[in-house]
Protein backbone atom coordinates (compact mmCIF):
# COMPACT_ATOMS: atom_id res chain seq x y z
CA UNK A 1 0.00 0.00 0.00
CA UNK A 2 1.46 3.75 -0.77
CA UNK A 3 0.94 6.32 2.21
CA UNK A 4 1.46 8.68 0.17
CA UNK A 5 -0.09 9.24 -3.25
CA UNK A 6 0.03 11.93 -5.44
CA UNK A 7 -1.50 12.63 -9.43
CA UNK A 8 -1.19 15.86 -11.79
CA UNK A 9 -0.40 17.53 -8.93
CA UNK A 10 0.59 20.93 -10.28
CA UNK A 11 0.81 24.07 -8.48
CA UNK A 12 1.42 27.55 -10.01
CA UNK A 13 2.66 30.80 -7.94
CA UNK A 14 1.07 33.03 -10.94
CA UNK A 15 -0.04 32.33 -14.53
CA UNK A 16 3.60 32.06 -15.92
CA UNK A 17 5.49 30.54 -13.53
CA UNK A 18 4.47 26.79 -13.19
CA UNK A 19 6.01 25.49 -9.52
CA UNK A 20 4.82 21.74 -10.24
CA UNK A 21 4.00 20.08 -13.50
CA UNK A 22 1.97 16.29 -13.15
CA UNK A 23 3.71 15.24 -9.94
CA UNK A 24 2.56 11.77 -9.18
CA UNK A 25 4.61 10.20 -6.46
CA UNK A 26 4.00 7.04 -5.07
CA UNK A 27 5.73 6.40 -1.26
CA UNK A 28 5.38 2.85 -0.08
CA UNK A 29 4.70 1.88 3.81
CA UNK A 30 7.22 1.11 5.77
CA UNK A 31 9.58 3.11 3.38
CA UNK A 32 12.23 5.82 3.48
CA UNK A 33 11.58 7.87 0.71
CA UNK A 34 14.57 10.33 -0.04
CA UNK A 35 12.96 13.30 -2.37
CA UNK A 36 15.64 14.86 -3.72
CA UNK A 37 16.13 17.83 -6.11
CA UNK A 38 18.35 21.03 -6.23
CA UNK A 39 17.32 23.72 -3.94
CA UNK A 40 14.25 25.56 -6.00
CA UNK A 41 12.94 22.17 -7.63
CA UNK A 42 9.76 21.92 -6.05
CA UNK A 43 10.31 19.69 -3.25
CA UNK A 44 8.51 21.95 0.11
CA UNK A 45 6.30 22.75 -2.73
CA UNK A 46 5.40 19.15 -2.80
CA UNK A 47 5.33 18.73 0.62
CA UNK A 48 3.42 21.60 1.48
CA UNK A 49 0.93 20.58 -0.76
CA UNK A 50 1.11 17.13 0.87
CA UNK A 51 0.41 18.41 4.39
CA UNK A 52 -2.12 20.89 3.02
CA UNK A 53 0.01 24.34 4.14
CA UNK A 54 -1.03 25.25 0.77
CA UNK A 55 -3.95 25.71 -1.50
CA UNK A 56 -4.08 22.62 -3.86
CA UNK A 57 -5.08 23.44 -7.35
CA UNK A 58 -4.97 20.57 -9.68
CA UNK A 59 -4.43 16.72 -8.87
CA UNK A 60 -5.27 14.60 -6.36
CA UNK A 61 -3.58 13.90 -3.13
CA UNK A 62 -4.53 10.76 -0.85
CA UNK A 63 -2.55 9.68 2.16
CA UNK A 64 -2.78 6.52 3.96
CA UNK A 65 -5.33 6.04 1.60
CA UNK A 66 -7.15 8.49 2.03
CA UNK A 67 -8.05 12.01 -0.32
CA UNK A 68 -6.24 15.07 1.66
CA UNK A 69 -9.25 17.51 1.92
CA UNK A 70 -12.08 15.74 3.09
CA UNK A 71 -10.15 13.72 5.69
CA UNK A 72 -7.31 16.55 6.87
CA UNK A 73 -7.95 16.29 10.47
CA UNK A 74 -7.64 12.40 10.74
CA UNK A 75 -4.45 12.39 8.36
CA UNK A 76 -2.71 14.95 10.04
CA UNK A 77 -3.38 13.43 13.69
CA UNK A 78 -0.34 10.68 12.60
CA UNK A 79 1.90 13.07 10.61
CA UNK A 80 5.15 14.34 11.96
CA UNK A 81 6.50 17.14 10.13
CA UNK A 82 9.47 19.38 9.76
CA UNK A 83 9.28 21.72 7.19
CA UNK A 84 11.80 24.17 6.00
CA UNK A 85 13.32 25.77 9.11
CA UNK A 86 13.13 24.91 12.72
CA UNK A 87 9.55 26.03 14.20
CA UNK A 88 10.21 26.20 17.73
CA UNK A 89 8.75 28.78 20.51
CA UNK A 90 12.10 30.47 20.78
CA UNK A 91 11.34 32.17 24.94
CA UNK A 92 10.32 28.58 25.59
CA UNK A 93 12.26 25.16 26.73
CA UNK A 94 12.47 22.11 25.15
CA UNK A 95 10.07 20.54 27.56
CA UNK A 96 7.59 23.27 26.82
CA UNK A 97 7.75 24.23 23.56
CA UNK A 98 6.66 19.94 23.63
CA UNK A 99 4.34 20.58 26.31
CA UNK A 100 2.75 23.03 23.83
CA UNK A 101 2.11 19.88 21.04
CA UNK A 102 1.46 17.47 23.67
CA UNK A 103 -2.00 19.73 24.53
CA UNK A 104 -2.86 19.55 21.00
CA UNK A 105 -2.05 15.47 20.38
CA UNK A 106 -3.54 14.59 23.96
CA UNK A 107 -0.78 12.32 23.79
CA UNK A 108 0.65 10.81 26.90
CA UNK A 109 3.16 13.25 28.88
CA UNK A 110 5.74 10.75 29.88
CA UNK A 111 6.10 11.36 25.95
CA UNK A 112 7.97 14.43 26.30
CA UNK A 113 11.10 12.67 27.84
CA UNK A 114 11.01 9.61 25.92
CA UNK A 115 11.30 12.38 22.88
CA UNK A 116 13.80 14.43 24.37
CA UNK A 117 15.96 11.18 25.44
CA UNK A 118 15.55 9.79 21.82
CA UNK A 119 16.75 13.34 20.34
CA UNK A 120 19.62 13.86 23.05
CA UNK A 121 18.16 16.62 24.56
CA UNK A 122 16.71 15.48 28.26
CA UNK A 123 19.77 18.04 29.42
CA UNK A 124 19.26 21.31 28.33
CA UNK A 125 17.06 21.70 31.52
CA UNK A 126 15.66 25.64 31.22
CA UNK A 127 17.46 26.55 28.25
CA UNK A 128 15.77 28.76 25.93
CA UNK A 129 14.93 27.18 22.49
CA UNK A 130 15.87 30.31 21.12
CA UNK A 131 19.27 30.03 22.78
CA UNK A 132 19.89 26.36 21.26
CA UNK A 133 22.26 25.99 18.22
CA UNK A 134 20.59 24.67 14.67
CA UNK A 135 21.49 21.53 15.43
CA UNK A 136 19.96 21.15 18.65
CA UNK A 137 17.23 23.15 17.58
CA UNK A 138 16.90 20.80 14.36
CA UNK A 139 16.75 17.57 16.87
CA UNK A 140 14.16 19.65 18.74
CA UNK A 141 12.26 19.79 15.93
CA UNK A 142 12.55 15.81 15.13
CA UNK A 143 11.18 15.45 18.80
CA UNK A 144 8.30 17.79 18.11
CA UNK A 145 7.67 15.75 15.12
CA UNK A 146 7.59 12.55 16.84
CA UNK A 147 5.66 13.52 20.09
CA UNK A 148 2.74 11.49 19.32
CA UNK A 149 3.78 8.36 17.65
CA UNK A 150 3.24 9.34 14.18
CA UNK A 151 2.91 6.84 11.36
CA UNK A 152 4.55 9.26 9.08
CA UNK A 153 7.06 11.62 9.19
CA UNK A 154 7.69 14.02 6.54
CA UNK A 155 10.84 15.87 7.05
CA UNK A 156 12.47 18.44 4.31
CA UNK A 157 15.59 18.98 4.74
CA UNK A 158 16.14 18.21 8.10
CA UNK A 159 19.78 18.21 7.87
CA UNK A 160 20.66 21.58 7.29
CA UNK A 161 22.94 23.16 9.47
CA UNK A 162 24.42 19.89 11.05
CA UNK A 163 28.05 19.00 11.24
CA UNK A 164 28.89 15.37 9.71
CA UNK A 165 28.30 13.85 13.37
CA UNK A 166 25.26 15.60 13.61
CA UNK A 167 24.14 14.46 9.62
CA UNK A 168 25.35 10.86 10.97
CA UNK A 169 23.39 10.69 13.80
CA UNK A 170 20.01 11.40 12.67
CA UNK A 171 20.57 9.04 10.17
CA UNK A 172 20.88 6.48 13.01
CA UNK A 173 18.24 7.78 14.27
CA UNK A 174 15.74 7.83 11.58
CA UNK A 175 16.91 3.94 10.16
CA UNK A 176 15.76 3.36 14.04
CA UNK A 177 12.32 4.85 13.57
CA UNK A 178 11.72 3.32 10.90
CA UNK A 179 12.80 -0.12 11.66
CA UNK A 180 11.61 -0.31 15.22
CA UNK A 181 8.61 1.85 14.95
CA UNK A 182 7.69 0.69 11.88
CA UNK A 183 7.12 4.73 10.55
CA UNK A 184 7.28 5.16 6.54
CA UNK A 185 9.81 8.57 6.09
CA UNK A 186 9.44 11.16 3.37
CA UNK A 187 12.93 12.86 3.54
CA UNK A 188 13.63 15.82 1.06
CA UNK A 189 17.39 17.20 0.62
CA UNK A 190 19.19 18.47 -2.27
CA UNK A 191 22.17 16.24 -1.54
CA UNK A 192 21.97 12.62 -2.52
CA UNK A 193 25.42 11.69 -0.55
CA UNK A 194 23.86 12.74 2.67
CA UNK A 195 20.98 10.47 2.43
CA UNK A 196 21.73 7.57 -0.14
CA UNK A 197 22.45 5.25 2.88
CA UNK A 198 19.41 5.94 4.52
CA UNK A 199 16.68 5.49 2.07
CA UNK A 200 15.09 2.55 0.26
CA UNK A 201 13.11 4.49 -2.28
CA UNK A 202 13.99 7.99 -4.22
CA UNK A 203 11.82 10.42 -6.51
CA UNK A 204 14.28 12.90 -7.78
CA UNK A 205 12.60 16.25 -8.72
CA UNK A 206 13.78 19.07 -10.71
CA UNK A 207 11.85 22.34 -12.20
CA UNK A 208 8.87 21.11 -10.68
CA UNK A 209 9.05 17.92 -12.35
CA UNK A 210 9.71 14.08 -11.56
CA UNK A 211 12.61 12.90 -13.25
CA UNK A 212 13.40 9.37 -11.59
CA UNK A 213 10.97 7.42 -8.75
CA UNK A 214 11.63 4.10 -7.45
CA UNK A 215 14.15 1.92 -5.19
CA UNK A 216 17.57 2.83 -4.78
CA UNK A 217 18.11 -0.51 -6.53
CA UNK A 218 16.64 0.61 -9.64
CA UNK A 219 18.01 4.25 -9.54
CA UNK A 220 21.57 1.87 -9.11
CA UNK A 221 20.55 0.68 -12.52
CA UNK A 222 21.48 3.63 -14.34
CA UNK A 223 25.06 3.80 -13.18
CA UNK A 224 27.13 3.41 -16.15
CA UNK A 225 30.90 1.28 -15.76
CA UNK A 226 34.13 2.57 -17.37
CA UNK A 227 37.60 1.18 -17.38
CA UNK A 228 40.63 3.30 -16.00
CA UNK A 229 44.45 2.93 -17.16
CA UNK A 230 46.91 4.17 -15.39
CA UNK A 231 49.94 4.48 -17.29
CA UNK A 232 53.44 6.37 -17.10
CA UNK A 233 52.50 7.78 -20.80
CA UNK A 234 49.17 9.69 -20.40
CA UNK A 235 49.50 11.05 -24.09
CA UNK A 236 50.49 8.22 -26.10
CA UNK A 237 48.03 6.17 -24.36
CA UNK A 238 45.25 8.38 -25.52
CA UNK A 239 46.92 8.48 -28.99
CA UNK A 240 47.04 4.63 -29.15
CA UNK A 241 43.15 4.81 -27.98
CA UNK A 242 42.22 7.36 -30.68
CA UNK A 243 44.12 4.79 -33.76
CA UNK A 244 41.27 2.33 -32.29
CA UNK A 245 38.33 5.00 -32.49
CA UNK A 246 37.64 4.84 -29.13
CA UNK A 247 36.93 7.94 -27.07
CA UNK A 248 39.51 7.97 -23.83
CA UNK A 249 39.18 10.78 -21.78
CA UNK A 250 41.71 11.83 -19.39
CA UNK A 251 41.10 13.34 -16.04
CA UNK A 252 43.59 13.06 -13.02
CA UNK A 253 46.36 11.66 -14.59
CA UNK A 254 44.70 8.45 -15.99
CA UNK A 255 42.62 7.96 -19.03
CA UNK A 256 38.86 6.17 -18.67
CA UNK A 257 36.97 4.85 -21.59
CA UNK A 258 33.54 3.98 -21.66
CA UNK A 259 33.69 0.33 -22.04
CA UNK A 260 33.60 -3.04 -20.28
CA UNK A 261 34.82 -4.90 -22.78
CA UNK A 262 37.30 -7.18 -21.93
CA UNK A 263 38.75 -8.06 -25.37
CA UNK A 264 39.19 -4.43 -25.92
CA UNK A 265 40.47 -3.19 -22.40
CA UNK A 266 43.04 -6.69 -23.70
CA UNK A 267 43.94 -5.53 -26.78
CA UNK A 268 44.50 -1.72 -25.15
CA UNK A 269 46.83 -3.41 -22.49
CA UNK A 270 49.07 -5.66 -24.93
CA UNK A 271 49.67 -2.50 -27.66
CA UNK A 272 50.78 0.12 -24.99
CA UNK A 273 52.85 -2.62 -23.15
CA UNK A 274 54.36 -2.94 -26.64
CA UNK A 275 54.82 0.66 -27.07
CA UNK A 276 56.98 0.72 -24.39
CA UNK A 277 54.09 2.68 -22.11
CA UNK A 278 54.30 1.58 -18.43
CA UNK A 279 50.91 0.20 -17.43
CA UNK A 280 50.41 0.55 -13.46
CA UNK A 281 47.07 -0.33 -13.15
CA UNK A 282 43.91 -0.84 -14.85
CA UNK A 283 40.46 -0.72 -13.24
CA UNK A 284 36.75 -0.93 -13.66
CA UNK A 285 35.03 2.27 -12.63
CA UNK A 286 31.28 3.16 -12.01
CA UNK A 287 29.73 6.65 -11.87
CA UNK A 288 28.43 7.54 -8.42
CA UNK A 289 24.80 8.26 -7.71
CA UNK A 290 25.83 11.67 -7.22
CA UNK A 291 26.82 12.14 -10.69
CA UNK A 292 23.84 9.81 -11.71
CA UNK A 293 21.38 13.00 -9.89
CA UNK A 294 23.54 16.00 -11.52
CA UNK A 295 23.12 14.21 -14.75
CA UNK A 296 19.19 13.84 -14.29
CA UNK A 297 19.06 17.36 -13.04
CA UNK A 298 21.28 18.74 -15.87
CA UNK A 299 19.12 17.53 -18.53
CA UNK B 1 -12.93 19.16 24.07
CA UNK B 2 -10.53 19.79 20.62
CA UNK B 3 -10.82 23.65 21.44
CA UNK B 4 -10.04 23.81 25.05
CA UNK B 5 -6.85 21.67 24.19
CA UNK B 6 -6.02 24.12 21.40
CA UNK B 7 -7.13 27.47 24.18
CA UNK B 8 -4.41 25.40 26.84
CA UNK B 9 -1.64 25.12 23.99
CA UNK B 10 -2.21 28.81 22.75
CA UNK B 11 -1.79 29.65 26.52
CA UNK B 12 0.95 27.71 27.07
CA UNK B 13 2.73 30.07 24.23
CA UNK B 14 2.36 33.19 26.26
CA UNK B 15 4.26 32.49 28.89
CA UNK B 16 7.21 34.54 29.51
CA UNK B 17 6.44 35.90 26.27
CA UNK B 18 6.71 40.03 25.72
CA UNK B 19 3.18 40.07 25.54
CA UNK B 20 2.64 38.70 29.02
CA UNK B 21 5.04 41.05 30.50
CA UNK B 22 3.74 44.14 28.85
CA UNK B 23 0.14 42.51 30.08
CA UNK B 24 1.94 42.44 34.16
CA UNK B 25 3.85 46.18 33.08
CA UNK B 26 0.99 47.98 31.89
CA UNK B 27 -1.49 46.75 33.86
CA UNK B 28 0.30 48.16 37.36
CA UNK B 29 1.75 51.03 35.60
CA UNK B 30 -0.60 53.66 36.07
CA UNK B 31 -1.58 52.15 39.74
CA UNK B 32 2.10 52.12 40.69
CA UNK B 33 2.91 56.03 39.69
CA UNK B 34 -0.64 57.15 41.67
CA UNK B 35 0.59 54.79 44.68
CA UNK B 36 4.17 56.50 44.50
CA UNK B 37 2.72 59.99 44.30
CA UNK B 38 0.25 59.09 47.30
CA UNK B 39 2.85 58.41 49.48
CA UNK B 40 4.83 60.85 48.47
CA UNK B 41 2.06 63.74 48.86
CA UNK B 42 1.32 61.95 52.17
CA UNK B 43 -2.20 61.52 51.36
CA UNK B 44 -4.66 59.15 50.46
CA UNK B 45 -8.15 58.37 48.69
CA UNK B 46 -9.42 59.56 51.88
CA UNK B 47 -8.89 63.24 50.74
CA UNK B 48 -11.85 63.11 48.60
CA UNK B 49 -15.00 64.80 50.06
CA UNK B 50 -17.58 61.64 49.01
CA UNK B 51 -17.55 58.27 46.38
CA UNK B 52 -13.80 58.14 46.70
CA UNK B 53 -13.61 54.72 45.35
CA UNK B 54 -15.33 56.11 42.43
CA UNK B 55 -13.02 59.05 41.82
CA UNK B 56 -9.78 57.11 42.11
CA UNK B 57 -11.10 54.64 39.70
CA UNK B 58 -11.88 57.26 37.26
CA UNK B 59 -9.21 59.40 37.22
CA UNK B 60 -6.66 56.36 37.07
CA UNK B 61 -8.83 55.33 34.06
CA UNK B 62 -8.87 58.39 32.83
CA UNK B 63 -5.03 58.07 32.61
CA UNK B 64 -5.07 54.70 30.90
CA UNK B 65 -7.94 54.61 28.44
CA UNK B 66 -6.76 57.83 26.46
CA UNK B 67 -3.58 56.23 25.48
CA UNK B 68 -2.21 53.27 27.60
CA UNK B 69 -5.31 50.59 27.26
CA UNK B 70 -5.55 50.47 23.29
CA UNK B 71 -1.68 50.78 23.01
CA UNK B 72 -1.77 47.77 25.47
CA UNK B 73 -4.37 46.27 23.17
CA UNK B 74 -2.30 46.87 19.99
CA UNK B 75 0.69 45.62 21.25
CA UNK B 76 -0.68 42.61 23.21
CA UNK B 77 -2.77 41.27 20.09
CA UNK B 78 -0.27 42.25 17.91
CA UNK B 79 2.59 40.03 19.55
CA UNK B 80 0.54 36.86 20.00
CA UNK B 81 -0.25 36.86 16.98
CA UNK B 82 3.10 37.93 15.44
CA UNK B 83 4.46 35.18 17.86
CA UNK B 84 4.06 32.64 15.03
CA UNK B 85 5.68 34.18 12.26
CA UNK B 86 8.57 35.14 14.29
CA UNK B 87 9.22 31.70 15.40
CA UNK B 88 8.40 30.36 11.75
CA UNK B 89 5.62 28.00 13.55
CA UNK B 90 2.63 29.07 11.57
CA UNK B 91 3.42 26.12 9.19
CA UNK B 92 3.54 23.50 12.27
CA UNK B 93 0.50 24.69 13.83
CA UNK B 94 -1.57 24.26 10.48
CA UNK B 95 0.16 20.89 9.88
CA UNK B 96 -1.34 19.79 13.34
CA UNK B 97 -4.55 17.85 13.49
CA UNK B 98 -6.59 20.98 14.49
CA UNK B 99 -8.81 22.40 12.34
CA UNK B 100 -8.79 25.82 11.18
CA UNK B 101 -11.90 27.24 12.67
CA UNK B 102 -10.42 26.15 16.29
CA UNK B 103 -6.80 27.84 15.53
CA UNK B 104 -8.38 31.00 14.65
CA UNK B 105 -10.52 31.14 18.08
CA UNK B 106 -8.26 30.05 20.23
CA UNK B 107 -5.65 32.32 19.49
CA UNK B 108 -8.73 34.93 19.40
CA UNK B 109 -9.57 33.31 22.70
CA UNK B 110 -5.82 33.85 24.02
CA UNK B 111 -5.53 37.52 23.24
CA UNK B 112 -9.18 37.84 25.14
CA UNK B 113 -8.04 36.05 28.06
CA UNK B 114 -5.01 38.20 28.21
CA UNK B 115 -6.80 41.82 27.63
CA UNK B 116 -8.68 40.47 30.77
CA UNK B 117 -5.57 39.50 32.24
CA UNK B 118 -4.58 43.06 31.58
CA UNK B 119 -7.81 44.52 33.33
CA UNK B 120 -7.65 42.35 36.35
CA UNK B 121 -3.78 43.48 36.82
CA UNK B 122 -4.79 47.47 36.61
CA UNK B 123 -8.20 46.75 38.78
CA UNK B 124 -5.42 44.94 41.46
CA UNK B 125 -3.41 47.81 40.87
CA UNK B 126 -6.30 50.62 41.62
CA UNK B 127 -7.36 48.77 44.61
CA UNK B 128 -3.96 48.45 46.17
CA UNK B 129 -2.91 52.00 44.61
CA UNK B 130 -5.78 52.89 46.77
CA UNK B 131 -6.20 50.90 49.94
CA UNK B 132 -1.89 50.90 50.52
CA UNK B 133 -1.59 54.95 51.27
CA UNK B 134 -4.88 54.93 53.70
CA UNK B 135 -2.82 52.23 55.28
CA UNK B 136 1.12 53.86 55.49
CA UNK B 137 -0.59 57.28 55.80
CA UNK B 138 -4.21 57.71 57.75
CA UNK B 139 -3.68 54.36 59.53
CA UNK B 140 -6.73 53.28 58.68
CA UNK B 141 -8.59 51.52 56.48
CA UNK B 142 -10.67 53.95 53.60
CA UNK B 143 -13.79 55.53 54.68
CA UNK B 144 -15.99 53.53 51.84
CA UNK B 145 -16.24 50.19 50.63
CA UNK B 146 -15.05 48.97 47.19
CA UNK B 147 -17.96 49.53 44.77
CA UNK B 148 -17.50 46.23 43.02
CA UNK B 149 -20.73 46.31 40.85
CA UNK B 150 -20.04 49.78 39.50
CA UNK B 151 -15.93 48.97 38.76
CA UNK B 152 -18.00 45.83 37.07
CA UNK B 153 -19.75 47.53 35.17
CA UNK B 154 -16.69 50.47 34.36
CA UNK B 155 -14.74 48.00 33.22
CA UNK B 156 -16.98 46.09 31.37
CA UNK B 157 -17.81 49.28 29.07
CA UNK B 158 -14.39 49.61 28.64
CA UNK B 159 -13.90 46.48 27.39
CA UNK B 160 -16.05 46.89 25.02
CA UNK B 161 -14.95 49.64 23.88
CA UNK B 162 -11.49 48.32 22.98
CA UNK B 163 -12.61 45.23 21.85
CA UNK B 164 -13.02 46.75 18.13
CA UNK B 165 -9.20 47.49 18.12
CA UNK B 166 -8.59 44.05 19.60
CA UNK B 167 -10.52 42.49 16.51
CA UNK B 168 -8.48 44.95 14.05
CA UNK B 169 -5.30 44.13 15.20
CA UNK B 170 -5.99 40.74 15.28
CA UNK B 171 -7.06 41.15 11.75
CA UNK B 172 -4.09 43.47 10.49
CA UNK B 173 -1.60 40.79 12.43
CA UNK B 174 -2.60 37.42 10.55
CA UNK B 175 -2.25 39.49 7.37
CA UNK B 176 0.92 40.44 7.62
CA UNK B 177 4.04 39.02 8.74
CA UNK B 178 6.22 42.09 9.72
CA UNK B 179 5.52 43.21 13.02
CA UNK B 180 5.95 46.97 12.16
CA UNK B 181 2.82 46.47 9.68
CA UNK B 182 0.14 45.67 12.63
CA UNK B 183 1.73 48.59 15.28
CA UNK B 184 2.58 51.45 12.77
CA UNK B 185 -1.15 51.03 11.34
CA UNK B 186 -2.67 50.81 15.44
CA UNK B 187 -0.30 53.50 16.29
CA UNK B 188 -1.36 55.53 13.06
CA UNK B 189 -5.29 55.39 14.04
CA UNK B 190 -4.68 55.56 17.73
CA UNK B 191 -2.74 58.99 17.07
CA UNK B 192 -5.51 60.12 14.45
CA UNK B 193 -7.74 59.59 16.43
CA UNK B 194 -6.71 61.59 19.56
CA UNK B 195 -6.43 64.43 17.37
CA UNK B 196 -9.65 64.21 15.60
CA UNK B 197 -11.23 63.48 19.02
CA UNK B 198 -14.00 66.42 17.94
CA UNK B 199 -14.78 65.64 14.70
CA UNK B 200 -18.29 64.96 13.81
CA UNK B 201 -17.81 61.42 12.26
CA UNK B 202 -15.01 60.15 14.73
CA UNK B 203 -17.48 57.32 15.56
CA UNK B 204 -15.98 55.56 12.25
CA UNK B 205 -12.97 55.15 13.92
CA UNK B 206 -12.67 52.41 16.62
CA UNK B 207 -9.66 53.40 17.94
CA UNK B 208 -11.40 56.53 19.59
CA UNK B 209 -13.87 54.75 21.59
CA UNK B 210 -11.85 54.06 24.52
CA UNK B 211 -11.03 57.91 24.78
CA UNK B 212 -14.82 58.47 24.46
CA UNK B 213 -15.73 56.26 27.05
CA UNK B 214 -13.46 58.57 29.78
CA UNK B 215 -13.57 61.81 27.78
CA UNK B 216 -16.49 63.90 28.47
CA UNK B 217 -17.19 64.28 24.96
CA UNK B 218 -21.05 64.86 23.00
CA UNK B 219 -21.87 61.83 21.16
CA UNK B 220 -25.24 61.22 19.92
CA UNK B 221 -24.31 57.78 19.25
CA UNK B 222 -24.41 54.51 21.94
CA UNK B 223 -20.43 53.63 21.96
CA UNK B 224 -21.04 50.28 23.25
CA UNK B 225 -23.29 48.73 20.45
CA UNK B 226 -21.31 50.53 17.70
CA UNK B 227 -18.01 48.80 19.39
CA UNK B 228 -19.73 45.56 19.66
CA UNK B 229 -21.16 45.60 15.88
CA UNK B 230 -17.98 46.64 14.83
CA UNK B 231 -16.13 43.96 16.21
CA UNK B 232 -18.42 41.28 14.78
CA UNK B 233 -18.29 42.79 11.49
CA UNK B 234 -14.49 42.83 11.65
CA UNK B 235 -14.43 39.53 13.63
CA UNK B 236 -16.17 37.81 10.54
CA UNK B 237 -13.93 39.33 7.73
CA UNK B 238 -10.95 38.34 9.51
CA UNK B 239 -12.26 34.84 9.71
CA UNK B 240 -13.02 35.06 6.24
CA UNK B 241 -9.59 36.34 5.34
CA UNK B 242 -8.30 34.21 7.53
CA UNK B 243 -9.75 30.89 5.89
CA UNK B 244 -9.09 32.31 2.62
CA UNK B 245 -5.08 32.39 2.81
CA UNK B 246 -3.53 30.33 0.13
CA UNK B 247 -0.60 29.57 1.87
CA UNK B 248 -0.81 28.73 5.61
CA UNK B 249 2.71 28.56 6.55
Amino acid sequence: MNIIETNNLTHRFSEKEIVLNDIAIQVPEGSIYGFLGPNGAGKTTTLKLILGLLKKQQGTISVFGKPFNENRIEILKNIGSLIEAPSLYAHLTASENLLIWQKVFQCPKERINEVLQIVGLENTGKKKAGKFSLGMKQRLSIAVALLHKPSLLILDEPTNGLDPSGIIEMRQLLIKINQEEKVTIVISSHLLMEIEKLVTHIGIINKGSILFQGTLDELHLKQSSYVVFDTNNLEGTTELMNKHNLSPITLNGQVSLATTDKAIISKINAELVNHNIEVYEISIAKNDLESIFIDLTKN
Amino acid sequence: MNFIHSLQSEWLKTKRSAASWLCIIGGFFIPFIYLIAFLKNQTSINKYPNHIWETHFNELWHNMAIFLLPMGVILASSLITQMEFKNNTWKQLHASPQSYPTIFLSKYSVIFLMTVKFFLFFNIGLILSGLIPCLIVDGALPKEMIPIMAFLKGNVKLFIACMPILAIQYLISLMFKNFLVPVGIGLVGLIGSMIGNSWEYIFLSPYSYCAMQVLPIKRDFNLHVYGLVCFAIISVISYILYIRKKEKG
